[in-house]
């Protein structure tokens, strides 16, 4: 038997262990979606808001950088206009200059600017008529059909800008025309400029922004390009629209997206262009800082020790819960046991009166003073005939009372519940009733149907029932039982003639610890745990009650064969 | 003690009231048996029983409803409580009902000896008392007023004492 025991106990311990990593494991997920959901859900929403913040606060830091530096330039373009304008209309002005005086005014220009190279003088015709600069020029030239000509003859204004060329030593290039109009002709002057400075601020501006900045003509030409980027006059990947003359955009360039300003000038149809640097990365991740990195996990690496000590003490204490329960279950059982010992001590008391007052009579029969003629003692076999089936009788009581208290593992077996009812009233009640005149009904169905349950505590909770409904009837009194089948249960009703429950107390009546005995007579465990009880098989208990008639109890039992 | 106390034993476990019976029997008792309280008080109203022993747990009527009667219906009995269902609340409560001692089952002979003594004792004195009384009462009567009157009286004085 110890053996038996000893292998169900660790077969029993086994199937609790994984039933509690099951509950650990449940915790973790609970608590997991409860706190860290939450948690790397608004972590996701403020990265996104923070990225999208960053990507405006940059997208606007591009826009001023483009108007900042068209604004530059287009300062700058006016300043030199102004420059050469004021030369061609100064009244000393040599109209046709020849070519040691262009040189002295490209001496003037100059310091008005180092950005210019070089001037030449046409007539009205177009045709070339002096020059000063660098090159040394042998002939000149024809410009009658050349567009900057053209244009600026045609043009209300009496300026022209010409795009970008790759001029004298291949370096980057481009003119302002002016005319002025002398009598009904029209003469001009154009200068050529190479603005080195401009270019190097311009560039420079890249360095210090983390971006590209770029010049580009109304056809898309590089007018102005860093190295790394490209080269002048290639063709810019980026052409704003000409409509708008301030605005942002985004290209795919070479598979990531580029964010761009852009800012028209306002002296010539070019369009300063300021983008991001290749090696920013934008979209979800844009600004993700080490740091922020290291702190998020440092708070979720928390929080999940976190969750993970607390769902195992959760489950721990589930664990500890349930003994606790299966310690009161059994409490509870002594009790409902203690309750019934009353009744029982008596019956033991009884034989054993008899066993006990048999053997005085032998002795008084073997004494003699009594007439005791020393041969037999006369109707001994009676005697101890009497004594035999007085001891055997306290066998049965104490049997019946072990084999009701001990721990047994609960066993799922087959049963017929009129059978289990009639063992448990003969065996504890008959004599019990009879002697304190409470009449007993069996009202059984005869077809019940078998269940499967375990009869231990089945009957625990019988018992306990039938022991109330004794205490609450004044005899005379009767306790009917019943069996009977109603929709997929079993119901066993436990009805009694005797005092009835209290409206208000019917709803406490299953609670632990709440009882309508005088102190000392009652634990209160009784009803909670044949609650209980019934509740893990799957049924029930319920109560109707007429206070001053009577109460009814009905056990449930869910019909799971 | 040149009469047999009488005595009446209530008991519904039928070996158990034979057993004890017999021995009192053979001590010189006038045993009467009842296994039931209706039993019990037919039985007292045959005779004049000196005490009764009553068990408190039994079928129909109860022990203490049998004290109650008896104790009402014939207040020279004594009763002694004979029980396996002893409790010092049960005790308290036939004592307060005029039982005169309260023994366990198993019993231990001795002491139902001695108690039984005593009982009749307490008995003796009462109807030594009751005696007494009854005498100064009669011969009240006797130096009375007219013989109808002393007729009279003395039914009354009968009637008193049932």
């Amino acid at each position: 038997m110890p053996k038996e025991k000893s292998q169900g106990e660790t077969h029993k311990n086994l199937l609790l262990e994984k039933h509690y990593k099951d509950l650990k494991r449940k915790h973790i997920i609970r608590l997991s979606l409860m706190y860290l959901l939450p948690l790397i859900i608004l972590i996701v929403y403020f990265q996104f808001q923070y990225s999208n913040m960053l990507n405006d606060s940059k997208t606007m830091h591009l826009q001023s950088i483009a108007e900042n530096q068209a604004n530059l330039l287009d300062l700058f373009l006016k300043e030199r206009v102004v420059n050469l304008i004021n030369l061609i209309d100064n009244p000393n002005f040599d109209i046709p200059p020849d070519n040691s005086t262009l040189q002295d005014y490209l001496e003037l220009l100059k310091t008005d600017s180092k950005a210019f190279t070089d001037i030449d003088f046409f007539n009205f015709r177009g045709m070339e008529i002096a020059y000063a600069g660098p090159i040394k020029r042998k002939t000149y030239n024809d410009y009658s059909n050349e567009i900057w000509f053209i244009d600026l003859k045609k043009s209300d204004q009496r300026y022209i800008i010409t795009d970008v060329y790759l001029g004298f030593r291949q370096e980057p290039h481009f003119t302002i025309a002016v005319k002025r109009y002398v009598g009904d002709s029209v003469v001009v002057l154009r200068a050529t400029l190479g603005p080195k400075n401009i270019y190097k601020y311009m560039t420079s501006i890249e360095g210090l922004s983390d971006v590209y900045v770029s010049l580009v003509n109304v056809k898309g030409d590089y007018q102005l390009v860093s190295n790394k980027l490209g080269r002048l006059l290639d063709k810019s990947p980026i052409l704003p629209p000409r409509e708008k003359k301030i605005g942002t955009g985004e290209k795919y360039i070479k598979n990531s997206e580029v964010k761009y300003a852009y800012s028209w000038l306002n002296e010539v149809d070019w369009v300063v262009i300021v983008r991001d640097s290749w090696h920013d990365n934008t979209g979800f991740f844009f600004g993700m800082d080490v740091n922020i990195l290291i702190v998020s996990f440092l708070i979720v690496g928390i929080l999940v020790l976190i969750i993970f000590a607390r769902a195992k003490k959760m489950a721990l204490m589930e664990r500890e819960k349930e003994i606790v329960r299966s310690q009161l279950e059994h409490a509870s059982k002594l009790a409902s046991v203690g309750e019934l010992a009353a009744g029982i001590a008596h019956e033991i008391n009884n034989p054993l009166a008899i066993i006990t007052s048999e053997i005085g009579l032998i002795k008084d029969k073997m004494n003699p003073e009594f007439g005791f003629n020393g041969k037999s003692c006369d109707g001994i076999e009676d005697h101890l005939e009497n004594m035999r089936e007085a001891a055997y009788r306290c066998r049965d009581i104490t049997r019946k009372l072990l084999s009701f208290v001990r721990v047994d593992d609960v066993l799922m077996k087959e049963y017929n519940i009129n059978e289990i009812l009639d063992d448990l009233i003969d065996g504890f009640f008959e004599r019990e009733f009879a002697v304190s005149n409470i009449e007993i009904v069996k009202d059984y169905d005869p077809k019940m149907p078998m269940i499967i349950t375990d009869s231990n505590q089945l009957r625990q909770v019988i018992l306990n029932l039938v022991n109330n409904a004794q205490d609450a009837i004044t005899p005379p009194g009767r306790i009917t039982i019943a069996t009977r089948t109603e929709n997929h249960f079993i119901k066993i009703d436990i009805s009694d003639t005797g005092k009835g429950i209290k409206e208000d107390e019917i709803s406490k009546l299953f609670l632990p610890f709440f009882t309508t005995k005088e102190t000392g007579k009652g634990t209160g465990l009784g009803l909670s745990v044949s609650y209980s009880i019934m509740k893990n098989f799957g049924g029930g208990i319920d109560v109707e009650s007429i206070p001053g008639k009577g109460s009814t109890f009905t056990v449930s039992l869910p019909i799971n064969k | 003690m040149s009469e047999s106390i009488k005595l009446l034993i209530v008991d519904d476990e039928v070996k158990f009231l034979d057993s004890i019976a017999q021995r009192l029997e053979m001590r010189g008792f006038d045993v009467t048996k009842a296994i039931n309280g209706n039993e019990a008080i037919d039985a007292t109203k045959q005779k004049q029983y000196d005490i009764a022993l009553l068990d408190l747990k039994m079928p129909g009527m109860d022990g203490k409803e049998v004290l109650e009667i008896l104790k009402k219906d014939h207040k020279y009995i004594e009763v002694i409580i004979l029980t396996g269902h002893g409790s010092l609340e049960s005790a308290v409560e036939c004592t307060k009902l005029g039982a005169f001692g309260y023994l366990p089952k198993p019993y231990e002979l001795d002491k139902l000896l001695e108690t039984l003594k005593d009982a009749y004792e307490t008995r003796m004195m009462k109807k030594f008392e009751q005696d007494s009384e009854r005498i100064e009462k009669l011969m009240k009567i006797a130096t009375g007023s007219s013989p109808l009157a002393i007729l009279r009286e003395m039914r009354e004085l009968d009637d008193d004492e049932k």
